[in-house]
């Protein structure tokens, strides 16, 4: 059984992608700093049978600790065929009143991190002899958002990693791709009035926002035999918003 | 299989999986005369860690990228011996 890794896993988008894969037939090893009712919950259905979805804490800021994470999962898990890199923080704010360590550790999380990751993980995936790495961007990346500037800076550099990463390793049969959601119904956009978010829905072709089961189903898409032939791609989840 | 054995392999291994034509192998062999690009050392470093489970260029220490495929034994007969 195939084994896919989901940082950010213990809730909304990344613990709806970890599900969805579960259900999809891969063994799901979801990372996050601390665990949350809901993945316990999730689990519980998951691992009736055999153990599918699992939980590894870890703090993914911590890039120094990477290499000993993956170490770690490679001598428990085996191969590790895909890697979600979903884990990432949204502060929002006007970037002049932003505090340059907040702008830091959002650019290490959303960026640094799963770049890291990603470069200790390919191994398993080389020697594997294939795998998947999709990346979780967001519209904001390409469309620009007021308040989110740094959050877009990270967005926008993950699918410039995902291009070139997806060229350098496509002839090992290691495919690169992102997905770039819009506004979804998360803890992330808790903060977001609802007037804003029914703005939002108005201004897209679909009349509604997508919900994180869509941008799942675009996850387990790419990570698919039946995205054999895609790589280097940004798959839009956005209900129509950036058309 | 010695380490130097599991080094040899796995470079004819992954010469058949990526299609390349490599050079004789011998401990004087420049490594960028060998066919191999730098793709092909990243999948021989993957596998050797595999293999052996050892990666001499993930230590804390910085490592120079060995110039001969000698050296580039030596270094992992060194990793296993430490």
């Amino acid at each position: 059984m195939y084994k896919i890794v989901v940082t950010g896993g213990s809730r909304g988008l990344g613990l709806g992608i970890a599900v969805r894969l579960v259900e999809a037939g891969y063994e799901v090893i979801a990372i996050a700093r601390k665990s949350t009712k809901e993945l316990v919950a999730a689990q519980e259905v998951a691992n009736r049978d055999t153990p599918r979805l699992h939980f590894r804490a870890f703090d993914l800021s911590d890039i120094d600790g990477i290499a000993a994470l993956v170490k770690q999962l490679r001598a428990e898990f085996g191969k590790v065929y895909g890697l979600v890199n979903n884990a990432a923080v949204g502060t929002s704010g006007i970037l002049s009143n932003a505090r340059v360590e907040q702008i830091q550790s959002q650019i290490q999380l959303n960026t640094v991190s799963p770049i890291v990751l990603s470069k200790f993980l390919l191994r398993s995936m080389m020697a594997g002899g294939g795998g998947r790495i999709v990346n979780v961007s967001s519209i904001v990346g390409f469309t620009g958002y007021s308040g989110l500037s740094v959050y877009s800076a990270t967005k926008a550099a993950m699918i410039g990693f995902t291009k070139s990463l997806a060229r350098e390793v496509g002839q090992l049969g290691i495919t690169v791709n992102s997905v770039a959601p819009g506004f979804l119904d998360t803890e992330m956009t808790s903060e977001m009035e609802q007037s804003h978010k029914d703005t939002i829905a108005r201004r897209s072709a679909l009349r509604r926002m997508p919900e994180v089961i869509d941008v799942a189903n675009a996850v387990e898409f790419l990570m698919g035999e039946k995205a054999r032939n895609i790589t280097g791609i940004v798959l839009t989840v956005d209900a129509g918003n950036t058309v | 299989m010695t380490v130097r054995s599991t080094i040899l392999s796995e470079i004819y291994k992954i010469a058949v999986a990526q299609k390349r034509d490599i050079s004789t192998l011998h401990d004087d062999l420049p490594l960028m005369d060998s066919g191999f690009d730098s793709l092909c050392f990243a999948v021989l470093v993957a596998h050797l860690e595999d293999d052996l489970g050892l990666d001499p260029f993930s230590s804390a220490e910085e490592i120079e990228f060995p110039v001969t495929l000698g050296d580039f034994i030596a270094l992992y007969e060194n990793a296993a011996r430490t």
